[in-house]
């Protein structure tokens, strides 16, 4: 039994950054995850950090809070994001008189967006397409999810949070109309584990009804928008681009480490851990790549992958919708709407507004709690980013250099040295090659841990001693997961690799021999 | 104008398969030219000489059960060029590591029996010929195993190995040897090159020695040297008082290279010419004869005739068969036929990595004697064919050996006609 001030459920950007808010002023703070930290909603993004530009003309309000929480998190959480800077295009395949309406529509909303010539832009990104006609600079970036939700996770641990990856709310303690915590249950153990806590924070995204139904609240209704991404090998582009048009489906490549990502799709699904890709999903991505960048269906793509947006619509019977509709984030008071206290829910959003969505949570917290206490997110740095330098692709590689001689590289796409790996598997306590990759990119790269997982592998035995059933396990699953993301889109380059990869697993190793104990 | 040369028999690719044909072509009097875009499969592969390792569950011995194997499959490579084709190719091989560039190395076993080799995880492969160097490795023998890791090396990690290796019931552990190469890796081609210095051998001996129990057998990365592998593994047995036995690591692999030195020797004896670097571009034709491919070397185009042509280019791996994102698949030489691709609407590849995949099994259409549909002079050998899947299978160079020895066959006998016509 532990017992806490908040209990956060969901650790997940927005969970992760409740957690962070509310130990910087002082409450005490438990967070859990069903799975590891960020394999949601918040793994599973392009990693843009919006300029606003996207909202501008569709969502006004929406692209305001954008401008106002870009500025913020590329000044608190700089080592995750890298300034590309971000264009917005208008290609002959583009209604030409949105390019205007796109112009105002930042004016109008505080988007900072400045036109430039097409042939600047080339020069800039010459793989673009020629033909474009318009173009626009916007402060558009690139954000290593998992980077930020770990330096708010590592931040947070050091004010005392305590971070519980893998256990899953199997019911809420709902006394009365006051919820007072809830059971978890310990994914790798099946132990049980009861949390007691004042205010039981649901951040739960896309399984926020869920939730809520273990609480016994109805008509929290989240939406699952499904949506498709690709990571293609290399930077095709270095500068986020997105076409001037109304946002749709495959029309924004984001240029991240050392791969970029077209995304992506909306089907409406009932479940939020569908994870279905589908085919014509995939051809149509492609074709709309090489509408951006021409050539684009000759390069490697590297992985598929699929996220849910969380569209929340309030169903409660007799709510009517008081709150401005065209937010993108809902905070739900359940005692206002519900009658039950002790109980939050968080959902919605995206993952530029993840700080804001905390901090007007940990308000309502503090609110419910009756003890005010001011939010310092807007100005107080997360770990790593003391010095306030973004992330630049290049960094790895410069540590590199500079450990040359003394360290092994492990994996050789990201440029993880042995002693980072080390470091990393100890800081986790984690036996799972899925977690380091999330942290580290280990295997993210163009060879898809071909080389690299072997080794990480034998370094997993190594460290701490784990036994080799487990490490067994750790090497299959990696593979049948990373399985999962490659096979709908294997052709050309990235096919070759992949029956390489098979070829060192399949042929050299013989994984799928290996002994199993008893 | 570019260059022209005129060859019996061009050979497009240089791994097993390739190097295989070209050189009993060449032994055969035939004047044969391979061209190779790089040096083939060898240098991934661990060396071993796999006929038929698993069917689906695992085969001991292969001469037993390579019947039963290929009337299950009549499309299969195995079944193409006949079970009696691989036992001479695989004693022609023999022949050509005996009479090779490395001094005393040579190879064990047969289709009688598979050996069961660890691998670098611990897991057992099934091979039927093995390089001398790793046959002490069989998991027959009960003797204990001492796992030998090299820190510099991270292709190799003896502590997991040993542990899998008792997992599956052999006795066995793992100790680490410390070696300064200057600096923090070094793979294991460049451990190799060091291994065939004789002081750097000596060296590794008096580390490892104290590291050593009595009643064991020692498991090191293959590192044991390029040029003299034998010489540098007979030593080190007699410096350690006990068996020693080599595990493929992850490539550059170095037994693998040793078999591409000592095929391009056999071939350079034989009188055989050799291209590596050599992108074959568009090819001409008379007929259904190939007579001509153009191929580009350091930036110059050569023109290459020829009466035959072997294409060993392998399939997708080597990229000599392409998938593209219209999901439309061809050779891309040649543009020959292609046999054994899912039809519109089946799946190409499926959700579980360990499935069967549809697309595995796809490769250039042949005849019974190998030659490639729509053509009346090319023939395909090796990882081209269609309908296998060698490393499910454990029959990449069996099929490569075979391949290779039936489609210069099948050249000679034309040959044979036409000069005695």
């Amino acid at each position: 039994m532990l017992t806490t001030d908040v209990l956060v459920i969901g650790g997940g950007a927005t969970g992760a950054g409740v957690a962070w808010d509310a130990a910087l002023r002082g409450l005490d703070v438990v967070l859990v995850d069903r799975s590891d930290l960020a394999t949601g909603t918040s793994g599973r993004f392009h990693g843009l950090v919006h300029s606003g530009g996207r909202y501008a003309v569709k969502d006004p309000d929406a692209a305001k809070e954008c401008a106002h929480e870009n500025a913020i998190i590329r000044r608190v959480a700089g080592d995750a994001i890298e300034d590309t800077g971000g264009l917005f295009v208008t290609t002959p395949f583009d209604d030409p008189s949105y390019a205007d309406r796109f112009a105002d529509g930042c004016r109008a909303t505080g988007v900072s967006c400045e036109e430039i010539e097409p042939g600047v832009a080339l020069k800039q990104e010459p793989r673009l397409n020629p033909a474009i006609s318009r173009v626009f600079r916007v402060p558009d970036g690139s954000i290593d999810v998992w980077q930020l939700v770990w330096a708010l996770a590592h931040g947070a641990q050091d004010r005392g949070v305590r971070i519980l990856p893998y256990h899953e709310v199997v019911a809420i303690h709902r006394e009365g109309d006051e919820v007072r915590g809830a059971r978890l249950r310990n994914a790798r153990t099946g132990e049980h584990l009861d949390v007691e806590a004042r205010l039981t924070v649901s951040a739960s995204g896309a399984w926020a009804g869920q939730i809520a139904q273990l609480a016994g609240i109805e008509g929290v209704h989240v939406m699952p928008g499904r949506g498709i991404m690709i990571a293609m090998s290399h930077r095709l582009l270095d500068t986020v681009v997105n076409r001037c048009q109304m946002p749709t489906d495959g029309d924004i490549i984001v240029p991240i480490h050392t791969v970029c990502v077209i995304g992506t799709t909306d089907v409406h699904t009932d479940d939020p851990d569908d994870h279905t890709v589908l085919q014509e999903e995939v051809d149509a991505m492609l074709e709309d790549g090489e509408r951006l960048v021409p050539g684009f269906k000759r390069a490697r793509a590297l992985r598929v992958w699929t996220g849910v947006r969380p569209l929340f619509e309030d169903r409660k019977e007799g709510v009517a919708s008081t709150r401005d509709v065209t937010r993108a984030h809902a905070l739900l008071d359940h005692v206002e709407r519900d009658g039950v206290t002790g109980f939050l829910t968080i959902t919605g959003g995206k993952l530029t507004t993840y700080r804001l969505m905390a901090e007007e949570t940990v308000d309502a917290v503090c609110r419910q709690l009756g003890e005010p206490r001011r939010c310092t997110t807007a100005t107080e740095r997360l770990p790593g980013s003391e010095d306030g330098h973004y992330y630049h692709v290049g960094d790895r590689l410069a540590r590199r250099e500079d450990a040359l001689l003394d360290d092994q590289l492990i994996c050789e796409c990201e440029l993880i040295t042995r002693r980072r790996l080390e470091d990393a598997i100890r800081r986790q306590g984690t036996a799972d090659l899925d977690d380091i990759r999330r942290a580290l990119r280990l295997g993210m790269g163009p060879c898809q841990g071909g080389f690299c997982i072997y080794r990480a592998t034998g370094i997993l035995h190594g460290v701490d001693g784990l036994d080799a059933t487990s490490a067994n396990t750790a090497l299959l699953n990696f593979l049948a997961e990373r399985w999962k993301g490659v096979f709908p889109i294997l052709y050309g380059d990235q096919l070759r690799q992949a029956r390489f990869d098979e070829w060192i697993f399949q042929g050299v190793l013989d994984v799928e021999h290996l002994p199993s104990a008893g | 104008m570019s260059p022209t040369l005129t060859y019996d028999v061009l050979v497009l690719g240089a791994g097993v398969a390739g190097l295989t044909a070209a050189t009993c072509l060449a032994q055969r009097g035939a004047r044969v030219c391979v061209l190779a875009k790089g040096v083939g499969s060898t240098h991934l592969a661990p060396g071993t000489i796999d006929v038929l390792g698993r069917d689906p569950e695992l085969v001991r011995e292969p001469a037993d059960a390579l019947p039963g194997f290929i009337a299950a499959r009549p499309e299969h490579p195995y079944a193409l060029v006949g079970v009696d084709a691989i036992a001479p190719a695989l004693e022609w091989f023999s022949d050509c590591v005996e009479q090779g560039p490395q001094p005393g190395y040579r190879y064990t076993g047969g289709l009688d029996r598979n050996h069961l080799l660890p691998t670098a995880l611990g897991a057992l492969r099934p091979s039927a010929l093995v390089p001398e160097t790793m046959a002490g490795g069989d998991a027959d023998d009960g003797t204990p195993v001492c796992a030998v890791g090299v820190r510099v090396l991270k292709d190799f990690h003896a502590s997991l190995c040993a542990a899998n290796l008792e997992l599956g019931g052999l006795r066995a552990r793992a100790v680490d040897v410390h070696l300064d190469v200057g600096r923090a890796e070094a793979n294991a081609l460049g451990l190799a090159r060091r291994f065939d210095e004789p002081t750097f051998r000596a060296a590794f001996a008096a580390r490892l020695v104290p590291l050593l129990r009595n009643d064991e057998r020692v498991a090191l990365p293959a590192i044991l040297g390029l040029r003299d592998p034998h010489g540098a593994w007979a030593e080190l047995e007699k410096r350690v008082g006990r068996p020693v036995f080599e595990v493929p690591t992850l490539p550059p692999s170095v037994p693998g290279i040793r078999v591409y030195d000592l095929l391009r020797a056999a071939l350079r004896a034989a009188g055989g010419r050799l291209v590596i670097g050599a992108q074959a571009g568009s090819a001409e034709r008379e007929g259904d004869r190939v007579t001509a491919v153009r191929a580009h070397t350091s930036g110059h185009e050569t023109i290459y005739r020829t009466r035959w042509v072997v294409l060993a280019t392998g399939g997708f791996d080597s990229g000599a068969i392409e998938l593209g994102s219209d999901w439309q698949a061809r050779e891309t030489i040649l543009d020959l036929p292609l046999r054994g691709m899912p039809v519109p609407g089946e799946p190409r590849f499926v959700a579980d990595y360990f499935a069967h995949q549809p697309m595995a099994r796809v490769g250039v259409a042949v005849d019974s004697s190998l030659l490639a549909a729509g053509t009346s002079n090319v023939y395909v050998a090796g990882a081209a064919l269609p309908g296998a899947e060698p490393w499910r299978e454990g029959s990449g160079e069996g099929i490569a050996l075979a391949s290779g020895h039936r489609a210069a066959q099948s050249v000679l006998e034309h040959e044979g006609a036409v000069s005695a016509a």
